[in-house]
């Protein structure tokens, strides 16, 4: 405790606080311009961070992974579109609270939801640094599979009323995956020849073709949904009751994201869409979710900031980054001559109390920079989608440049905007399809290790439990909404 | 008025190119901000290097202004094709490392050594095999002849397939006798080590600053490293095992096409200071690299030409070329 104590002291220092801060409202720009991540905000600020002390250039890079997984929430309630991938399952129901004119609330959510995870996933970390790092490793080829086949199990609760262009549509995404140099072989796949399509098509373009662009495209064929409701409707902020009354899903969020965001590579995106799809099943009233309820919100907001505490425990205590942010941030820290592994907590434990309590820290600053900033927000809710929407696309098409410095990638969004345009039009949704290219590489390259390493058995997959359980727990969530509608008509017909 | 201005801005724009045509490039180098092009992953170790460069180089290069260009894609296709398209511009240059050269060989990007200028390579960065602490391999050999025993039950984690990991695996599995030995590819090298480190695989191949901490921590160990490590002073080096050879990832820099001799020694001189720089030393020194510089600017071509030939005649020998 003395040792948080001197961390709290060593991150209240007017330096670490400027860092702290200044990290955070960068935190909040990047997680909210489409195209723009956390990955992203890092690896902009890491030459800034050479220049600076370790602990202040620690504090830094923490607080913009933490208010980025806020900030991509803002523009997914504002306008549906996720400014980062981990909001893609907050735009589900935060856009439909924005559409019913309960914008103000939706923030408001999102917020409070966002920092109960920063806090949470923080003291998890606290807690259970050598435990949960002993629990990541033991996930193995098997188990990825059978987390990436949970999660795309979740597309039976993605499709609306027709089951079957939901398939197809994250047919789509797994298609789109496809696309690249294949990982166990470094053969390319579906490339056409061409070298830019060697590394994939990419998450970012596609998020940005199927909500900036396709919806931009909608709307200008007068298609898009229209913001009712009125202008101080849309301020509204949510009561604190209102925002008590969610401790469940911000807890049971919490527990996904900090699960999930300590097993290496499988990251934000992942955990919060399992989140929302969880609230749901537990929430006896799955049909309310995607039209603007607001455990839709809490749940995958808690989850994706308790991902962020939660991916530093394989980062601090194995030295292994699991997610694309974090590996920035350990090249930040090798810059900086912390070597983090097992050793850390014992040879660097002042610096490892700095970052606990940086954390907390970095949750207040990102509570205080979205409070202030709700107003705001708000505003762009009112602007008229003639305007917004090709502003949105314009930064939207900067962001996907600047991601790898790469004008294929625009290119790329461009063309998921027109794919995605074309899916809405015929009423196909998009969500699976996004899912498909998350999940299809977790599912495939794992399956084709999995089998490499047992010689081609396929009782590798029931052997272990951990991926015996997601496999069978795939099975009812895919099975399950078929089943309860053939009750409901079996009931109906009696 | 600010019709008046734009055109002063115009005629100061059209003397200052002028003034660029006229006089000969080499009279003033540098004349303007230098890019340093990384396509590798952010923070990975070749991105470190072009920032650990762009921070210690302003210094020796008449305090322009250093930047690290990140131009990522296409299995680095993307920054070559930048650097490649500068040609005779001193003031851009890129980190070619290892894979830079298995890419080519594999035919998998349409490049070759000569698209560019070599200058200097900086690091050597020693292949190694480490396993978990409480692995039943305790040198090479062990775990070659267990592999000889029994076929296709021993696995290697590793970073890539077809890459410049695989590859050195694969000259020293051919030391070996070319025992049956699973490479089980990973998208990154830490999670390679996660998978050995898991008991998933029996051993892995990688660096030394990737298993590092585990090395102090005593959760891992190294069976034998390609090159003596001053870190490493007491683990077998390849050669001592019986394996004459020595599989390296390495490092370094070079410019666009058609750069002259003149000038090419004018970079190599400023980047030679850069990296003797006190500032550069201490990121060498924190990241657990060592300096293995070839200042000889064409022995660096030819050692990237080398390579490329090795590497494209181990491919297809393996069957992993790819068809242009």
């Amino acid at each position: 405790m003395t040792g948080f104590a001197e961390g709290l002291a060593t991150a209240l220092e007017p330096a670490n606080l400027a860092a702290l801060l200044g990290g955070s409202l960068l935190g909040v720009f990047a997680g909210a311009v489409p195209g723009l991540s956390s990955t992203v905000g890092l690896a902009l600020v890491l030459p800034v961070t050479f220049a600076l002390e370790p602990t202040p250039a620690l504090l830094m890079m923490i607080s913009i992974y933490m208010a980025a997984e806020y900030g991509g929430s803002i523009t997914a309630i504002a306008i549906g579109v996720p400014g980062s991938s981990p909001a893609l399952a907050t735009t589900f129901d935060g856009y439909a609270m924005t559409r019913r004119g309960e914008a103000g609330r939706a923030f408001g959510i999102s917020l409070f939801a966002s920092m109960s995870g920063g806090i949470l996933g923080t003291l998890l970390l606290v807690v259970a640094l050598g435990p949960l790092s002993r629990a990541a490793i033991a996930f193995g080829p098997p188990e990825y599979f059978g987390l990436g086949v949970f999660g795309l199990a979740i597309v039976a609760n993605l499709v609306g009323r027709d089951p079957l262009r939901g398939i197809i549509s994250a047919l789509i995404g797994l298609v789109a995956f496809l696309v690249g140099l294949d990982v166990l072989t470094g053969a390319p796949r579906l490339t056409l020849g061409s070298t830019m399509l060697m590394d994939g098509l990419g998450l970012v373009p596609m998020l940005i073709g199927f909500f900036a662009i396709a919806e931009a495209l909608n709307g200008l064929a007068g298609h898009r949904a229209e913001v009712e409701g009125t202008a101080g409707m849309r301020g509204a902020l949510p009561a604190l009751r209102d925002l008590f009354r969610l401790w469940r899903p911000v807890l049971r969020g919490s527990a996904i994201g900090g699960i999930i965001g300590a097993i290496p590579g499988a990251g934000a995106t992942i955990a919060s869409i399992v989140a929302w799809n969880e609230e749901r099943r537990v929430s006896g009233a799955p049909e309310r979710f995607g039209t603007g309820e607001p455990a839709g919100i809490a749940a995958p907001e808690a989850a994706n900031n308790a991902c962020v505490g939660a991916a530093m425990i394989p980062l601090l205590a194995l030295g292994i980054p699991g997610s694309a942010s974090a590996a920035v941030l350990l090249g930040g820290l090798t810059v900086q001559g912390v070597a983090p592994g097992p050793l850390l907590m014992t040879e660097q434990a002042s610096l490892v109390y700095a970052l606990y309590a940086g954390f907390i820290v970095a949750v207040v600053f990102m509570l205080a920079v979205g409070r202030l900033g709700i107003p705001l927000w708000v505003r762009v809710v009112s602007l008229r989608p003639q305007i917004l929407m090709p502003l949105v696309v314009a930064v939207s098409l900067i962001g996907a440049f600047v991601l790898r410095g790469n004008l294929a990638d625009a290119w790329f969004a461009l063309f998921f905007g027109m794919v995605g345009f074309l899916m809405l039009r015929r009423g196909y949704p998009l969500a699976p399809a996004v899912l498909g290219l998350i999940l299809g590489p977790m599912v495939e390259t794992n399956y084709r290790r999995a089998l490499a390493l047992s010689s081609g058995s396929h009782t590798v997959f029931l052997e272990s439990p951990i991926s015996l359980v997601l496999i069978g727990l795939a099975v009812i969530s895919f099975a399950a909404p078929a089943l309860r509608s053939r009750l409901r008509l079996g009931r109906g017909g009696a | 008025m600010a019709r008046g201005w734009l055109r002063r801005l115009a005629v100061l724009a059209g003397i200052g190119l002028i003034a660029c045509g006229a006089a000969p490039e080499e009279a003033r180098f540098p004349s303007g901000p230098i890019q340093i092009v990384s396509w590798a992953t952010p923070g990975g170790p070749s991105d470190l290097l072009a920032r650990a460069l762009a921070e210690a180089a302003p210094d020796h290069f008449d305090g322009q202004r250093v930047t690290v260009m990140t131009r990522q894609g296409g299995a680095g296709a993307a920054g070559m094709q930048y650097l490649r398209g500068r040609a005779g511009d001193p003031h851009v240059l890129g980190v070619f490392t290892a894979s830079g050269t298995v890419n080519m060989a594999t035919g998998r990007i349409p490049f070759a050594p000569g698209d560019f200028t070599p200058i200097l390579r900086i690091q050597v960065d020693p292949f190694l095999v480490a396993v978990r602490d409480d692995s039943p391999f305790h040198t090479l050999e062990n775990l070659f002849e267990t592999a000889r025993m029994r076929p296709g039950a021993v696995s290697m984690s590793g970073f890539g397939a077809a890459s410049a990991h695989f590859l050195g695996f694969q000259r020293l599995r051919a030391a070996a006798g070319a025992p049956d030995i699973r490479w089980i590819a990973y998208a990154g090298s830490g999670d390679a080590v996660v998978a050995a480190l898991g008991g998933h695989t029996d051993a892995v191949h990688t660096n030394y600053n990737i298993v590092r901490e585990h090395l102090r921590a005593g959760t891992m160990r190294v069976l034998a490293v390609a090159l003596p490590l001053t870190a490493l002073r007491d683990t077998p080096v390849y050669r001592d095992a019986g394996y004459d050879l020595a599989p390296v990832h390495w490092r370094g820099v070079v410019g666009p096409p058609g750069l002259s001799p003149e000038v090419r020694a004018d970079l190599r001189d400023r980047l030679l200071a850069t990296i003797r720089a006190a500032g550069f030393q201490e990121y060498m020194a924190r990241a657990s690299m060592e300096y293995a510089v070839m200042d000889d600017s064409d022995a660096f071509g030819h050692w990237i030409a080398e390579e490329v030939e090795t590497s494209r005649a181990l491919l297809g020998r393996l069957g992993l070329l790819v068809n242009e």
